[in-house]
């Protein structure tokens, strides 16, 4: 299998610039202000068929290209490293490995769009991350591919790191926007959206590390030599991250449509203590939990999404048959209560009540009219919030509602898990050697 | 226009119109909580969705846009259960405490269940608590009951420019919080608690005793404590005000208030009222019955008119009272008695500035629209702080600079603080040379057109500032060029002169540099007025040198309609100063004090004391027993503002109607006394009420000859009042010391050998308008003792803290008080406001006359601070 | 929670914060917000960077390192407290002299981090939000930290341990102290 995003990542100093140039890196920027016009790269990413990484797959050349046909200036380039979906650490490797296809991806964005400007949202999760890169955009400035005069071009564009603050829905393109502004990181209405008003008003594209880091790929072969790879709906490489009951879990790069199976069998050398699958999560907490059967299904973004799921960040989640649905989907809410930012009324009250009625049908409080009642109470969540976060949680806990309901049922009946006896202690660890 | 049906219903709105907007335009109501009208649009509460047709989400009316063709159903059921659920979220949390929440009634969150909402609950975990904050002196924070629609920090935010309080927190641990987490320290403008849809933000004034069935009546009348003139609703019981209440949208004001709007009206209900006329008998002001006091007056009045004859009688008008009240007192004096001696407290600033700047450009020149300010793309303030003195004037300040107005100020920012481009404050008495510099640099810029050759020539004449005259401003020569800059590319400019412009320096030449500004750049002036009705009793006459409706004083007959001629005295007569003078000199005996209060509100007490106490009749009308009462002859309890039928002007000229929440309870408003001393002095007039008396002024007053009392009922009328306007203006004016800069003055290094000499000047705070916030208990719970404002470096050098006590000490007198630092109190002066009655500002200083303009400026006000 | 032990164990950034005079820091804070306000096109943008400075110059985001902020910056102080309190990575109280980072999101979670989690409580006696008596560590329970292959994880300060269990952890977090 090719690698676009983890070439190189075997040398172990592949973060540094000399590495990056040696292994061919910082060549398409070159190729790119020596023989091309800002016109010409949208028109390569757009017919490369580039889709985003960030979650919701939005066509990257598309998205240029609404930017670039916006009067206004100056235009923004906005580095989407807030990586916060459960599950997902693909751009960590990236920020931390690979930096400088990054920067590169983004130098190549503002030429194409004559942008002057650009930031990196990066989580306050990642320190070394952000050290890394901060290290990487000072030799992209030593080597002039950042700078007032980029490769002597009269062309300008500087980049600086933004670090977040501990806020999921800061990922959200919106909320990022605002924060980077200074303001709490609420989503904010759309239309406008951040191609003709983002950040400070102006044109802004915002993407995801992966979408970048694709960029110098696409510009250094060709459109169609990325084509070729993936599937037709969802040309390229993807960074699928596997957690959980996985015997090699890690970051994979593989081409869309690798089947799921393929993925947790061959890849990841199976479930782990040779267990049976129970469920995967296949794109993030957010995204809708797929059952055994669906096993064959292809990771390429429409496959997931007959299958009523979400190809997301690409973050598979593993779960074995010794795990409760019912105690993770409370953990999962918790998480979605403890981010939720609280502008609108389904989601601020929701999340919280969803995780309160899951918490009691774990604890064997519960009786079979909370359990319609949650059902009713994500029914009325579903579809109603102001941005996707609240929106998916209800839609996740419906999913395994569907899947798992004699689970959930047991729980009510019995006051007890089906799965797990109430000594059971997760992980790998027992209580016993606490004492 | 697009078309679009809602609910199967064609309609037709703009292209930028909202869903919302659209079904609003037919009828089609759809429920909104964190929706407000004239707040960018929020889409936070989500009450608002509606079904569009092929858009597979609900969506939210509020803040989708309409577009061609589209279909859009608000009743169906799939909203209902949407409508039902946004409900029942939001009540999982609130408690359920109606009975006991002020808002039970008027509560949207009440209204809205009850209306969409499900029977029953099925909440079965504990709710999110939150103790009730009290501690605020005006506002009752209850943030369980909080549905986070966040129209209160927008409103504190983009509509008041306070950013006293925001959102703090996440997610369900959101929570609408000031900095401290208690106290609000702010500006308690209180358009938070009109705004919040349930009893989350609720006034303190009326905590457990306001039900909105308890009102019996709503009146719509204008605020009486500043020249703004606020739409202000009064919600009456009985005879007690239970709260005012603005209404979104209406008025200059646009349903924006200030703290003394909103929270001071309770002195119309203090202890102190005067309740029945008093006559002083043996040297000791005794009650009297109302015959007995007006025949008193009736009596003297004759008497000194004979012995003294009419020159020796004179009156003080009232800002605070209505055109009514003030046309009835000029009459009296002016057409009945037969004197000019008429002036008013108007005659410190605004009347003196009034004249001088409709001399150089016009009479029109100061009538312009409040609410047009937010409109203009550029600001120029000189002359005190339009947030403190003119509280909603300065908020349009602050909302023109929002959208991208250049707001450039000379002196003390104040509240426009954060909201200003250019800040040039010089120190104390170098004011003059920065706006000489900016004046030369729009002249440069901008060039001259002729229009005004007065003017230019006396431009052309100023001396260009040298080098290390500008250096001795503290003002940094850039950002003057900057501002003029600025200035000079403004299409819609204003320009803003408060008070403290002619209290310092040369007046005339200040308000001529200003006056300049404005005429290079062409900007509408507006200037600041601390009183609701300067600008009306102007108009009205009560001035020596006009008669109403602003002609000059010219002998000879004014014929009414009913064919009563009416004459207009010769003698010259005597304005406040000369009055003042008079009675001390024994030139004026009589003197009728309406709503004025001049030993308290002019400086050099002693003088004025002296003055009130030499006349052989002194009559004061007023609701309090204030200092200047207690030297009267014949003390006449007066209406307050809530008990008034009339009109005002306010300062930009707009008419508005008073009206009255309740009767004056002793029965008689000023206007009515004043007419029964007038008829008893021979006037034929009657008058059924107060449209009368405007009636007749109408035929007196050029100016108000083709205004339609019913125009003004409908919502004000806007000057020139129906008529065609005499313009007036370009007339030559006087300018003292033109070519003349102050010196250059080194106050710091003199500072360091000898003690510094500090200079004394009033503070106009916010939250007091002298002798009736005094007795406001609610303004006192935020502002209740007076306070020395210091520098702190001056405090510094003094080796003051705050609370420290001090003894300030002028030529005049001393006061103890304590201090407090003030970051805005400029280097070199000290400020005392003239509210309180046991520290009297005016009882420190002194005053002489400007001889151009003829308004007060302050003398003897260098102190002397003594750490007790 | 014993307020002087955060504000005397500075931040993990090890400046004795509370040795500098208030105008110093002041002074120090305004130099940076100066090289700040360079990388944004408004000041106002400055915000979330101006905190992080305020939090390493304070030791902790108190009342008087919000306000400092709020002057240096221009941004209103309510709105200051409404960003500082949005995140949840900013110290708005007093923290150890090294904080545990500890992730318990799902793919954690299911590796045991509530057992972690257990550990700490017993044997250090922390629990989400607090710290040791000897204000050597404070406990933030995290969502996700992006280690989700090598959970459970945790960040101590600013460094990233991998594949926690009862028994490596002790040792890891007798490094710091
Ligand atoms: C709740 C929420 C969280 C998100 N988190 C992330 C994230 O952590 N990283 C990311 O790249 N995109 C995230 N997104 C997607 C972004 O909004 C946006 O679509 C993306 O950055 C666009 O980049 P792309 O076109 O390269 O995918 C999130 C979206 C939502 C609704
Ligand atoms: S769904 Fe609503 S409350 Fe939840 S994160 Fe989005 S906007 Fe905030
Ligand atoms: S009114 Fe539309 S969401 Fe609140």
């Amino acid at each position: 299998m090719k690698n676009v995003i983890l070439r190189n990542i075997e040398n172990p100093s592949s973060h540094r610039i000399e590495e990056y140039i040696k292994a061919g890196g910082y060549f398409a920027i070159e190729h790119a202000l020596n023989e091309m016009t800002p016109r010409d790269i949208i028109d390569d990413i757009k017919k490369s068929g580039l889709r985003g990484r960030g979650g919701a797959g939005f066509l990257t050349g598309t998205k240029w290209q609404f930017a670039s046909l916006d009067p206004k200036f100056p235009k923004y380039i906005v580095c989407n490293a807030d990586e916060g979906e459960p599950g997902t650490f693909k751009d960590r490797v990236i920020l931390e490995r690979n930096p400088h296809q990054l920067i590169e991806g983004m130098v190549i964005a503002a030429y194409a769009l004559q942008s002057v400007r650009g930031y990196i949202y990066v989580r306050a999760e990642y320190p070394q991350a952000e050290k890394i890169l901060n290290e990487a955009i000072k030799e992209a400035y030593e080597k002039g591919f950042l700078g007032n005069d980029i490769m002597s071009k009269h062309f300008r564009f500087h980049l600086s790191v933004h670090r977040g603050a501990g806020a999921y829905i800061c990922g959200e393109e919106t909320a990022l926007i605002n924060s980077l502004e200074g303001r709490r990181g609420e989503p904010r209405i759309k239309p406008p959206f951040p191609v003709n008003a983002g950040a400070w008003a102006k044109p802004t594209i915002v993407n995801n590390v992966e979408t970048f880091a694709n960029i110098p790929y696409i510009i250094e072969t060709s459109p169609k030599a990325y084509s070729f790879l993936g599937t037709k709906d969802s040309p390229g490489t993807k960074l699928f991250c596997v957690s959980g009951a996985v015997n090699n879990p890690g970051v994979y790069e593989l081409a869309f449509g690798t089947p799921l199976r393929e993925i947790i069998y061959d890849h990841c050398g199976g479930i782990r203590g040779g267990r049976a699958l129970k469920g995967v999560i296949p794109g993030g907490l957010s995204t809708s939990i797929l059952t055994p059967d669906k096993i064959d299904c292809p990771m390429d973004f429409a496959s997931l999404a007959k299958h009523g799921s979400m190809l997301g960040s690409g973050a598979i989640i593993v779960l074995d048959d010794t795990m409760c649905i019912v105690k993770i989907y409370e953990r999962a809410m918790r998480f979605f209560e403890h981010e939720s930012c609280g502008k609108c009324t389904p989601c601020r009250e929701g999340t919280g009540w969803m995780r309160t009625i899951l918490g009691r049908i774990e604890d064997g409080m519960a009786d079979m009219e909370d359990l319609a009642t949650l059902e009713d109470v994500a029914l009325n969540v579903a579809g109603k919030t102001f941005c996707p976060l609240g929106d998916g949680a209800a839609h996740v806990l419906l999913s395994a509602m569907k899947h798992y309901r004699g689970e959930f049922e047991y729980h009510v009946k019995y006051k007890k898990c089906e799965v797990t006896d109430p000594s059971h202690r997760w992980g790998h660890l027992s209580m016993g050697e606490l004492d | 226009m697009v078309k679009l049906t809602i609910n199967g219903q064609e309609v037709e709105a703009g292209r930028d119109s909202s869903i919302l907007d659209a079904a609003k335009s037919v009828g089609i109501i759809i429920p909104t909580l964190c929706h407000l009208k004239g707040l960018e649009p929020y889409g936070g509460c989500r009450m608002c969705l509606v079904e569009i047709e092929r858009v597979s989400r609900l969506q939210t009316a509020c803040t989708t846009k309409v577009n061609e063709g589209m279909a859009v159903f608000t009743e169906t059921e799939q909203i209902n259960k949407a409508r039902r659920a946004m409900l029942e979220f939001l009540l999982i949390n609130h408690p359920l405490d109606c009975p006991v929440c002020d808002k039970a009634g008027e509560c949207l969150l009440q209204d809205y269940a009850a209306r969409f909402g499900g029977s029953e609950g099925r909440f079965a975990e504990g709710k999110r608590t939150h103790p009730e904050n009290v501690n605020d002196p005006f506002i009752v924070r209850n943030m369980q009951r909080c549905i986070l629609c966040a129209r209160c920090t927008r409103m504190c935010g983009e509509a008041q420019g306070a950013y006293a309080i925001a959102v703090t927190g996440r997610g369900a641990h959101s929570f609408v919080e000031p900095f401290s987490g208690d106290k609000y320290n702010c500006e308690y403008c209180g358009n938070c608690l009109t705004v919040c849809p349930v009893g989350a933000i609720m006034s303190r004034l009326h905590r457990h005793s306001y039900r909105p069935w308890y009102v019996e009546k709503e009146v719509e009348t204008v605020c009486g404590f500043c020249g703004v003139g606020c739409t202000t609703h009064l919600q009456m019981r009985a005879a007690t005000i239970i709260r005012t209440l603005p209404k979104l949208g209406t008025g200059v004001n646009k349903g924006l208030l200030c703290v003394r709007g909103r929270f001071g009206y309770d002195y119309v209900e203090s202890e102190g009222r005067l309740k029945t006329p008093m006559i002083r008998v043996n040297g000791v002001l005794e009650p009297a019955s109302w015959e007995k006091a007006l025949a008193y007056i009736t009596t003297h009045l004759k008497d000194i008119k004979l012995k003294h004859t009419s020159k020796a009688i004179g009156a003080l008008a009232s800002g605070m009272c209505s055109n009514e009240d003030n046309y009835m007192l000029q009459k009296l004096i002016r057409f009945v008695i037969g004197s000019n001696n008429i002036d008013s407290t108007a005659r410190l600033y605004y009347a003196p500035a009034k004249a001088y700047i409709e001399k150089i450009f016009g009479a029109a020149a100061t009538a312009n629209a409040i609410s047009d300010i937010e409109k203009s793309d550029g600001i120029f303030v000189a002359g005190g702080d339009p947030t403190a003195i003119n509280p909603v004037l300065g908020v349009q300040i602050r909302a023109a600079w929002r959208r991208g107005a250049k707001v450039v100020v000379s002196g003390q920012p104040g509240g426009l603080g954060n909201f200003i481009n250019y800040d040039l404050n010089s120190v104390p008495r170098h004011e003059e040379t920065v706006l000489n510099t900016i004046v030369i640099g729009l002249a440069e810029m901008k060039g001259y057109s002729g229009k005004n050759s007065y003017i230019e020539t006396k431009i052309k004449a100023l001396r260009v500032p040298c080098e290390p005259e500008l250096r001795a401003t503290g003002v940094l020569l850039e950002n003057m060029e900057e501002a003029v800059d600025d200035l000079s590319g403004l299409k819609n400019p204003v320009v803003v002169i408060g008070p403290a412009l002619l209290q310092s320096g040369i007046p005339s030449k200040n308000l001529f540099l200003v006056a300049a500004i404005a005429y290079l750049i062409d900007a509408r002036v507006y200037l600041l007025s601390r009183k609701a009705n300067y600008r009306g009793l102007i108009d009205m006459g009560c001035v020596p040198e006009s008669i109403p409706g602003g002609l000059p004083v010219r002998p000879g007959q004014l014929r009414l309609k009913n064919g009563v001629a009416m004459s207009v005295p010769s003698e010259k007569g005597m304005n406040l100063f000369e009055m003042i003078e008079g009675a001390c000199n024994g030139s004026l005996k009589a003197l009728y004090v309406m709503g004025e209060n001049p030993i308290f509100n002019l400086p050099d007490r002693e003088k004025t004391e002296k003055a009130m106490s030499s006349l052989d009749l002194l009559v004061v009308q007023d609701i309090f027993m204030t200092e200047t009462a207690r030297h009267a002859h014949v003390v006449l309890p007066a209406a307050a503002w809530s008990e008034k039928d009339g009109t005002m002007t306010n300062l930009g000229g707009r008419i508005q109607f008073l009206r009255k929440g309740s009767d004056v309870p002793t029965g008689r408003s000023e206007w009515r006394v004043i007419a029964e001393i007038a008829r008893a002095l021979g006037m034929s007039e009657t008058y059924a009420d107060s449209k009368e008396v405007w009636e007749e002024m109408t035929q007196v007053s050029v100016l108000h000859s083709a205004s339609e009392y019913e125009d003004i009922k409908k919502g004000g009328l806007m000057w020139p009042y129906g008529s065609v306007q005499f313009q007036g203006g370009a007339e030559d004016f006087g300018v003292e010391g033109l070519e003349i800069l102050p010196a250059v003055h080194h106050h710091s290094s003199q500072c360091s050998t000898e003690p510094c000499k500090l200079s004394l000047l009033p503070e106009r705070s916010l939250f007091h308008s002298g002798s009736t916030t005094r007795k406001s208990k609610a303004i006192l719970s935020v502002s209740p003792e007076p306070y020395l404002a210091i520098n702190p470096i001056e405090a510094g050098r003094l080796g003051l803290r705050n609370d420290d006590t001090v003894r300030v000490k002028t030529a005049k007198g001393s006061a103890v008080v304590t201090v407090k630092i003030v970051i805005d109190c400029p280097e070199g002066t000290v400020m005392l406001s003239n509210t309180f009655e046991k520290v009297n500002f005016n009882a420190l200083t002194g005053y002489s006359v400007d001889p151009v303009l003829g308004c007060m400026v302050l003398t003897d006000n260098e102190v002397n601070i003594e750490k007790l | 929670m014993d307020n002087t032990i955060g504000a005397a164990g500075g931040a993990a950034t090890g400046v004795a914060a509370t040795d500098m005079a208030a105008g110093d820091k002041s002074r120090r804070l305004k130099d940076k917000i100066k090289v700040l306000k360079k990388l944004y096109p408004h000041t106002r943008s400055v915000l979330l960077p101006a905190l992080y400075a305020a939090q390493e110059l304070y030791g902790w985001l108190g009342e008087d390192a919000l306000e400092a902020v709020s002057r240096l910056t221009g941004v209103p102080s309510a709105e200051v407290k409404g960003v500082v309190t949005f995140y949840s990575l900013y110290k708005t109280r007093p923290m150890g002299r090294n904080v545990i980072y500890l992730c318990t999101n799902v793919a954690c979670f299911i590796m045991g981090a509530n057992t972690l989690e257990e550990f700490l409580e017993k044997t250090y006696g922390l629990s989400h939000g607090e710290t040791t008596a000897d204000g050597r560590f404070s406990l933030v329970i995290m969502e996700c930290i992006g280690a989700c292959d090598k959970a459970p994880a945790m960040l101590v300060n600013d460094d990233c341990h991998f594949n926690l269990t009862i028994d490596n952890i002790k040792a890891i977090l007798d490094n710091y102290k």
